[in-house]
């Protein structure tokens, strides 16, 4: 089809425009992670005049960044490895056998997902203090696990099911059991399917805010984004600058490994909900 | 272990077979979902009394002290025009980007897809503080307002009548990576071809926008506006942030109230009876939710 070049021109203005809204506030966390803290509001919009690192020398050596940090690598490394582990044979489970209630388990897994915090919260606050887990990076470990399941259980039947069976059954006429065959053939032509999930999981579990913030009772367990709330105080000044340059301090590692697995969790995403 | 194989279609001991598979799932899901809900419920009945320092079984007092109360009641009216709102700006918004990216017209776009996702990788703290910084009274907004002759830019956060709003934007903003992504690839999905037949039969942009591509990617719009609308009615992170939900309640919603009610004043039961009610409408979009997946 053609199109009028003035229209072509508009359409390319237009898409830039909405991606530099989308990219602008990004920019200004950058742009005051470098400045002064006088500077950061004499001039809120521009490119920092002269650049400082001292608000990335105060959050790394002066505030319990590595702590945090190691805490929210810990849930989150956790996190990816359990919601593998439980989600790849609740797929293909899902994907392979015909049981009794499989639509209820179906129907309750995506109802999980509804489930309002609070409830959870106060609800857990039982479980997780009858197994000594509250206040204990396991506890939100187990959590982030169970919000990862509705999606990634989903997703993985959807890649399963593109498997065809017949390769899986002429290894079971060898003598090949269900459970080998699911390590030794069907997971390893599902790795983007896995690559997936495992983004997803770590996505959700790095960035979690709520759980987190009720779950643990004090600085030495916090999470990251915990650690980040705690900069607004209680009604106190703000430090912006610390502020952003520990914000970003935060962001950077997911933002990697989200470019690194984008394409999985992408094509992952669309793929379930488009068939 | 051969002998099941070789009958691989119709076993009847398929149900034996499938349950070692989806123990650690069911074992996950009753700790974590099926048992703290029925806790977390059965606290409705409770209240917790300063003067005797007793949690006490109080029956439905809870849900009744919940319709007396005006900051739940300006919480719930809240929460309908935050969902409502950012579910409705997000798809227009998401809906026109995605429309731009799939132009077959449009250079680079591989490029600006990956673009688009950007925000999405960012932490909803990160983000809640970003917008927080730029609706400071002498933030960037402001600073921008007053450079094209505003001459007194309204203090976004504490102004009962922007409040909300400024939560509604920056949340909008946060979710436009996902809807756009998969509105997008449900454009993709449509044959070409169909819409030039629209075109040879001479149907102008609306009639082929509202009779062709809209109702291609009907299910895909209906589950990712149901997702959103659950994401956005439980969201928390946002108005945490920004507000606090205030100023006084202007921008209190039903999650944040549920939160101050159980850790800040020691009312679990009440925060319980506040989530409660939100579980009973987000029902009602599950059971939809469910039923365009499943269907």
């Amino acid at each position: 089809m053609r199109i009028h070049p003035v229209k072509r021109v508009l359409l390319h203005v237009a898409v830039v425009l909405a991606i530099a809204v989308l990219a602008f506030p990004i920019l200004l966390l950058v742009f005051n992670a470098l400045k002064t803290e006088s500077d950061i509001f004499a001039s809120p919009m521009g490119v920092p005049t002269h650049v400082t690192w001292e608000n990335f020398r105060l959050v790394l050596f002066e505030s319990s960044f590595f702590v945090n940090l190691r805490n929210s690598a810990i849930v989150a490394a956790a996190t990816v490895i359990l919601a593998v582990l439980v989600t790849a044979p609740a797929g293909y489970a899902l994907s392979r056998f015909r049981f009794r209630g499989k639509t209820l388990f179906s129907m309750w897994l995506l109802a999980t997902q509804s489930f309002p915090g609070i409830i959870m919260v106060l609800g857990l606050f039982t479980v997780l203090n009858t197994y000594d887990l509250l206040n204990t990076l396991p506890g939100l470990i187990i959590m982030h696990t169970s919000f990862s399941m509705p999606f990634s259980i989903w997703l993985l039947k959807g890649y399963f099911d593109k498997i065809p069976v017949e390769l899986e059954e002429a290894a079971h006429i060898d003598g090949c059991s269900r459970l080998r065959s699911l390590v030794k053939i069907v997971l390893p032509l599902s790795v983007p399917g896995l690559l997936a999930v495992a983004t997803f999981s770590l996505l959700l579990s790095w960035n979690e805010f709520f759980f987190a913030l009720v779950i643990m009772r004090d600085n030495a367990h916090y999470t990251l984004p915990v650690f980040l709330s705690r900069f607004l105080g209680s009604g106190g000044v703000v430090q912006w600058g610390p502020l952003s340059a520990a914000a970003l301090l935060v962001s950077l590692p997911v933002f990697i490994l989200f470019l690194l697995g984008q394409r999985y969790l992408v094509s992952g995403l669309t793929g379930g909900a488009i068939k | 272990m051969s002998r099941s194989a070789s009958v691989p279609r119709r076993n009847f001991d398929q149900e034996r077979r499938a349950l070692p598979f989806l123990t650690p799932a069911l074992l996950v899901l009753c700790m974590i979902s099926l048992y703290p809900l029925i806790q977390g419920v059965s606290r409705v009945f409770y209240a917790y009394r300063a003067l005797t320092q007793e949690t006490v079984f109080v029956g439905f007092e809870n849900f009744q002290l919940l319709f007396q109360d005006p900051t739940f009641i300006r919480a719930f009216s809240n929460s309908l025009v935050w969902v409502v709102t950012s579910v409705g700006m997000m798809f227009l918004l998401s809906y026109g980007l995605a429309t731009m990216l799939n132009s077959e017209h449009l250079r680079l776009r591989r490029f600006f897809r990956s673009m688009t996702l950007i925000p999405w990788a960012l932490p909803g703290v990160v983000i809640s503080l970003i917008w927080r910084y730029i609706f400071l009274p002498n933030g960037p907004l402001n600073a921008a307002l007053s450079a094209v002759g505003v001459a007194h830019p309204p203090t976004w956060l504490t102004n009962p009548q922007l409040a909300l709003w400024t939560c509604i934007i920056a949340n909008v903003w946060m979710q436009i990576p996902f809807v756009t992504i998969m509105l997008l690839a449900g454009l993709q999905a449509i044959d070409r071809q169909v819409i030039e037949a629209a075109a040879i039969d001479g149907a102008n942009y609306l009639q082929t926008q509202l009779h062709v591509i809209l109702p291609s990617v009907k299910k895909v719009v209906l589950i990712v506006l149901t997702l959103e609308a659950i994401w956005t009615f439980n969201s928390f992170d946002i108005v945490f942030v920004l507000t606090k939900g205030g100023p006084g309640s202007a921008s209190m919603t039903l999650p944040l109230y549920a939160y101050q009610n159980a850790f800040m004043y020691y009312q679990a039961g009440y925060g319980a009876a506040i989530g409660v009610i939100i579980l009973l409408i987000l029902l009602i979009a599950v059971v939809f939710y469910i039923r365009e997946v499943l269907e």
